[in-house]
């Protein structure tokens, strides 16, 4: 089929998972124990105060019609042209405050987190992977291995606070907490996003001030993902090192390094670019525990933050994000590899 | 069996292993020794100051080459000019600035009609006034200096308060402070109370004592009580009773947090060395606060503030914090570095550590709906078998006080009716127990819940200690039970823990604001239901205590409180801990008394 | 070839034996690797209460955060606990919770995974469907969200993990099925009259165990990880019972003050455990990858 009727076909089929995606998280959250209405009051609530907050929350209508009130609210387009933020409710705690633009708020420093750990994953990953699979078997290609399936293996605090130790602390290179160095303003907001908020302004010291801030979180989650890139990139390349038109290509008088990354480079890489797609759902999962480490503000920092206040309606907002981002990856990365790869298409 | 490959493999694995252990240790040591030759904390300044010295030192080079294209020199002068200035006023910048780092964050709001948080009240502080204020460095807590009142006096029946106000003292917009925005203050505060049961002014009662207030003149007002009441001059000074600015405040509305707005945030009027210039805030974590220097305030001729902007910036985890202090990534860590950490702060000299003396109470709880806790006798085993001493030594040296009153050293009427009871005394706990019924054999069992989340300090490690000092006495079965902070208190609220530790932060410095917990209902112990008669005598006593002001007096009857408090064991006082904060060595001026209080206004950065 | 032959002979080229590992190659003795450090935890496991030198829950044995002696060779934490009795019994806990997880996962996405692929059309898409929203979901967050509604505790905690690693079992499962549903001798058996139970059993299934085992193995590995990092946002068990992962966060707060031993030691087992599994893993699906046999 062509290749407009499959990204038709592929976009149709997220709506269904979309929806399914929306209704779980709505049914967990309403399923598992823990009264949101107990733990707004300081002292002991009165009944009528239980009552009254019910009211507030919404949580005393039917749950037939919280569920279309939730389902409405995520697709009201007219809303999110309005506000600039999806309708995702009102928050449990501080009932004034809207969810959506609380998440909108957290959530582009934790996609810029993600999206420097997936730079700095991707790079180390592809390149060892790369050397690793031209000298199969050999002593490198253990040490690479062994070194991709360790780094996998370490928990993500313990490696955020050796190097906030080693980098911070001791060597006092780095700042090892918060998105940018307290003397410096954020830059205008644009983007969410400081180092490219930073380029937009035009200004270069709050760009190396952010660029120093990220640099100790993303490496800590950048080393620790990029084990599985190695892997998968030294399985990729040697089956394609096998095939005969690399052969061909050596035969031809090509050097050694167009054939590696011009030619066989270029043919494995699609798995790794669906491989990329899917971590990005592990990504976000684990920037949680980084940003608790380094006092990153995001997303993950939100939800934990949120769950010890049981608002429920703003960790289903947050879940319900992570979940359509990752949706919207996963489809983008489909596609893309659509584009490269007709035989996927049929 | 295994070839060489696999062999040398594994050998490499466990040199590995061996070779990343010691490099990690020997990484830690040298790397220790290697920070204390460092002579300096770098700044930011200083790390921007090598980045532009060494673009300054490229740009002269590339200049001497470029010598022939005229245009190319001029540009690289010019760039070379904004780089000295961008490293100028930062550092200038870093001078006039102090960063806080902290793990508070305001609760709710900033109106002082509702808020009854240590955060938010320190913030009010910085940025409105009282009408008195407790003098920096006082030991009792009640010292009192005159703020935005310049004298005072009451009748002699302690009914009718009289307050002259400081005159020229002018908001931003210029209007002038009179009496009848104190009045307004009052007025709005206390009719907000219906609205705001969880607020300050409702729980410290301003509608059952103060019966009205009046304006006498433009700069005298007139308080009228209900009765006499000895700590008044305290809540004067809290800032519940901080002064608003009718413009803000809204008559019968409590004034929230607005996103980019600051101004709007706050009732409160701007009199204070600071106003509120930025706040940031998302759900019930602040991103950023940042106060500037007032320049209206009425005591800036006396050199205050003495740093032109203050910052806030927030962290959830306490060793985070530490580091960032250590790292320099902030100027001070105030509330709350984690005692484990001060203790070793206090040998580094990257940081310099400031202690003070404490007020945050710890005590016991017994829940008396669960038998066999609603009798008094296996309260006072429990009492007997703790304690504090180890616990103080073991996990707070040096930074908390053992006490054996509800009321906290240096505190009018301190004293010490627990102590009869010992510490460790297992003698006095199995022979309690034993008229129970209860021994080695049949030992008595019950939960001891803990607050797992981090808002007490070190409550799992204490909660340990708890546990082997009950069972050490052999006829008890501890088990923990950890809960997170909103689960520990809902639990509260419904009764649920057998036994469990409790924090109390003061209001005013006053026993009328500790004497109370003996009995407090939120904390839902029902003591006043299984001792009613115990109950009734205590809070008769408390009552005189509290609407007298004859000193001596109030001594007596809170020592009897206590008495009958040791006997009954409602709650167990356990330990105060003290005040620390971390800053870079330059910081100086803090003062860190009993009121708590972080007087920002007098800090400034050294050198 | 009658039907015993043909089962005996598929498990014969799907399930190597151990002796034969050795000869596989890289791949062969990287699972023997693996498999002897597993069982090397699982029996320290077992016999740390006998042979550890002190009761790892014991307070104040040794004075508080002492470095390694020849007393205490691992050192002691803040509360002065043996830090090597705590780390031969800690990790009972992670154990548990990993292996419950594994065994909810299991039991409840092999089947479904079965079925649904057998039975394809409207099930099998409907299966997927539900699989694949869930599948969306970032494995913390979900854990994180359910472990604070559930509370503390080892079921709780495994519950939390089990249920965003059903779809991986099930999709592997899924992939396996549909390649071996179309494979001659498959039909032949359909021809021969052989009822579906006895297909899906005896001829599909064995087939779809080594692929189970790798994803098992891997999902043991994260679900220690995820165990950790459920310790360290505070919603692990409690402080009485000695756990690598609480060690973990404990020592985290001691190590800036140069105690580097009490987060090391449980911070070394915990990778090495994890790496065990990895092992296998890693080891089993190169093995059984056609693709790199040469």
């Amino acid at each position: 089929m062509g290749l407009r009727v499959y990204i038709i076909t592929r976009t149709l089929l997220t709506i269904p998972t979309l929806l399914l995606l929306l209704t779980m998280v709505f049914l967990v959250m309403r399923v598992l124990p823990g009264d949101p209405v107990d733990l707004h009051f300081e002292r002991k609530g009165t009944p009528e105060q239980i009552a009254q907050m019910r009211q507030i929350l919404g949580l005393d209508k039917p749950i037939w019609n919280q569920y279309v009130d939730y389902l409405w609210g995520i697709v009201d387009i007219g809303y999110l042209l309005q506000h600039g933020y999806p309708n995702l409710g009102k928050s449990m705690q501080v009932t004034s405050q809207d969810v959506g633009r609380q998440i909108f708020s957290v959530f582009p420093a934790t996609l810029e987190l993600a999206i420097y750990s997936m730079i700095i994953a991707s790079v180390i990953g592809i390149l060892l992977g790369t050397v690793s699979s031209k000298s199969y078997n050999s002593l490198l290609d253990h040490v690479i291995r062994g070194f991709g399936t360790v780094t996998y293996a370490i928990p993500v605090f313990f490696l955020g606070i050796l190097f906030q130790l080693i980098f911070g602390v001791y060597l006092h290179w780095l700042p090892v907490s918060l998105r940018i160095n307290p003397n410096v303003e954020f830059p205008a907001h644009v983007t969410g996003l400081f180092t490219i908020d930073s380029i937009l302004e035009g200004n270069i010291v709050k760009l190396f001030e952010s660029l120093k801030t990220l640099l100790l979180p993303s490496l800590t989650l950048g080393i620790i993902l990029s084990g599985i890139f190695i892997r998968l990139t030294r399985m990729n390349m040697l089956e394609t090192l096998r095939l005969d038109f690399i052969t061909a290509a050596r035969a031809r008088g090509l050097r050694e390094s167009t054939v590696t990354y011009g030619y066989a480079l270029r043919n494995a890489f699609l798995p790794i670019l669906t491989m990329m797609g899917l971590q990005f759902a592990m990504l976000l999962g684990g920037a949680v525990l980084t940003e608790t480490t380094f006092e990153w503000p995001g997303l993950g920092s939100y939800i934990v933050g949120r769950i010890n206040y049981r608002d429920y309606t703003a960790i289903q907002g947050a879940v319900v994000m992570f979940g359509l981002f990752v949706t919207l990856v996963s489809l983008v990365v489909d596609i893309l590899y659509a584009y490269f790869d007709p035989r996927i298409r049929l | 069996m295994w070839n060489k490959v696999e062999l040398s493999i594994v050998v490499l694995v466990l040199i590995g292993i061996i070779v990343s252990s010691s490099t990690m240790y020997y990484t830690t040591t040298v790397m220790s020794n290697l920070s204390t030759l460092t002579s300096d904390v770098s700044t930011l300044t200083e790390n921007v100051l090598n980045l532009t010295s060494s673009v300054r030192d490229l740009a002269t080079i590339t200049r001497v080459l470029a010598e022939a294209m005229g245009a190319f020199n001029e540009t690289l002068a010019d760039l070379e000019a904004r780089l000295a200035a961008i490293e100028a006023s930062l550092a200038a910048k870093a001078k006039e600035t102090l960063i806080v780092g902290t793990t508070d964050a305001v609760e709710n709001t900033l109106d002082p009609a509702q808020a009854y948080d240590y955060f938010g009240w320190c913030i009010m502080q910085q940025i409105s006034g009282t009408l008195v204020s407790v003098t920096p460095g006082s030991i009792s807590g009640t010292d009192f200096q005159p703020e935005l009142a310049t004298s005072w006096n009451a009748s002699t029946d302690g009914k009718i308060w009289d307050f002259t106000l400081r005159q020229n003292v002018r908001f931003p917009d210029g209007t002038e402070l009179n009496a009848t925005h104190v009045k307004y203050s009052f007025d709005r505060s206390i009719a907000l109370i219906p609205s705001t049961p969880d607020g300050a002014p409702a729980n410290l009662y301003y509608d059952q004592i103060i019966n009205r207030t009046e304006v006498l003149s433009k700069y005298k007002v007139r308080f009228f009580l209900n009765n006499a009441y000895g700590p008044m001059l305290g809540i004067i000074s809290c800032r519940a009773s901080a002064i608003v600015d009718p413009t803000y405040a809204p008559w019968m509305t409590q004034v929230n947090y607005t996103a980019d707005h600051a101004r709007s945030s706050t009732p409160l009027a701007f009199v204070g060395p600071y106003y509120l210039s930025k706040w940031e805030r998302v759900g019930d974590r602040d991103i950023e606060i940042r106060l500037d220097e007032n320049p209206y305030y009425w005591n800036a001729t006396s050199g205050y503030p003495k740093t032109k902007t203050i910052i806030f910036r927030f962290y959830r985890d306490a060793s985070t914090l530490r580091l960032a202090v250590e790292a320099g990534d902030i100027d001070m860590a105030f509330r709350h570095i984690s005692a484990l950490d001060v203790l070793s702060l206090q040998t580094n000299t990257n940081v310099k550590v400031w202690i003070g003396p404490g007020a945050p109470m710890f005590f016991m709880c017994f829940q008396e709906d669960h038998a066999p806790f609603n009798d008094s006798r296996v309260r006072m085993a429990l009492a007997a078998a703790i304690n504090r001493t180890a616990v103080v030594t073991t996990l707070f040296p040096g930074l908390a006080n053992a006490t054996y009153s509800m009321i906290p050293p240096g505190m009018l009427a301190h004293g010490d009716a627990f102590k009869e009871l010992g510490d460790a005394n297992l003698t006095l706990t199995t022979s309690l127990l034993a008229q129970l019924g209860y021994s080695s054999t049949n030992k008595l069992k019950f939960d001891l819940w803990y607050e797992s989340s981090g808002h007490y300090q070190l409550s799992a490690e204490q909660a340990a200690l708890y546990k082997a000092q009950f069972e050490a006495s052999g006829v008890m079965e501890v088990t923990l039970k950890p809960a997170d902070w909103p689960s520990y208190r809902t639990n509260r609220n419904n009764g649920i823990m057998d036994v469990f530790v409790y924090g109390w932060y003061p209001d005013y410095f006053d026993p009328d604001d500790y004497a109370f917990l003996y009995w407090a209902s939120w904390l839902n112990l029902h003591y006043d239901v299984w001792s009613p008669t115990a109950y009734a005598q205590q809070i008769a006593l408390y009552d005189q205590a509290r609407y007298t002001t004859n000193t001596t007096l109030r001594i007596q009857l809170y020592n009897q409180i206590e008495d009958i408090a040791a006997d009954q064991c409602s709650i167990v006082p356990l330990f105060v801990t003290k005040l620390w904060a971390v800053t870079k060595p330059k910081v100086s001026g803090l003062v860190l008394d009993i009121t708590q209080d972080m007087r920002y206004w007098l800090i400034y950065i050294a050198g | 070839m009658s039907e015993k032959k043909i089962r005996r002979s598929i498990l014969a080229r799907c399930i190597p034996r151990l002796t034969s590992l050795a000869k596989k190659g890289p791949s062969g003795w990287m699972i023997m690797i693996g498999i002897v450090i597993v069982l090397t935890f699982i029996v320290i496991t077992m016999i740390g209460p006998w042979i550890s030198p002190h009761n790892p829950s014991a307070l104040f044995i040794g004075p508080p955060v002492a470095s390694p002696s020849s007393q205490f060779p691992m050192g002691t934490n803040f509360l002065g606990q043996d830090m090597l009795s705590r780390v031969l019994c800690g990790g009972s806990v992670m154990l548990q919770v990993a292996g419950l997880s594994v065994l909810i996962c299991f039991i409840i996405g092999v089947p479904i995974g079965l079925f649904s692929s057998y039975s394809g059309g409207f099930v099998d898409s409907a299966c997927s469907l539900v699989m694949d929203a869930l599948y969306a979901f970032p494995g913390l967050v979900i854990a994180i969200a359910i472990a604070a509604m559930l509370g503390p505790g080892v079921i709780n905690m495994s519950l939390s993990i089990a249920v965003v690693y059903i779809p991986t079992y099930f999709r592997i499962v899924r992939s396996q099925v549909l390649s071996i549903k179309e494979l001659a001798y498959t039909e032949a058996a359909r021809a021969a009259g052989a009822k579906w139970h006895t297909i899906l059993f005896r001829y599909i299934f064995p087939n779809v165990i080594p692929s189970i085992v790798v994803v098992t193995t891997i999902n043991f590995a994260d679900a220690i990880l995820t165990a950790a990092g459920l310790t360290f946002i505070g919603l692990g068990v409690s402080i009485d019972v000695p756990d690598w992962g609480l060690d973990l966060t404990m020592g985290r707060k001691l190590i800036a003050n140069g105690a580097w031993w009490v987060i090391t030691f449980p911070g070394i087992m915990i990778i090495l455990l994890a790496l065990g599994f990895t092992f296998i893993g890693e080891g089993l699906s190169e093995l059984l990858n056609p693709k790199l046999q040469h």
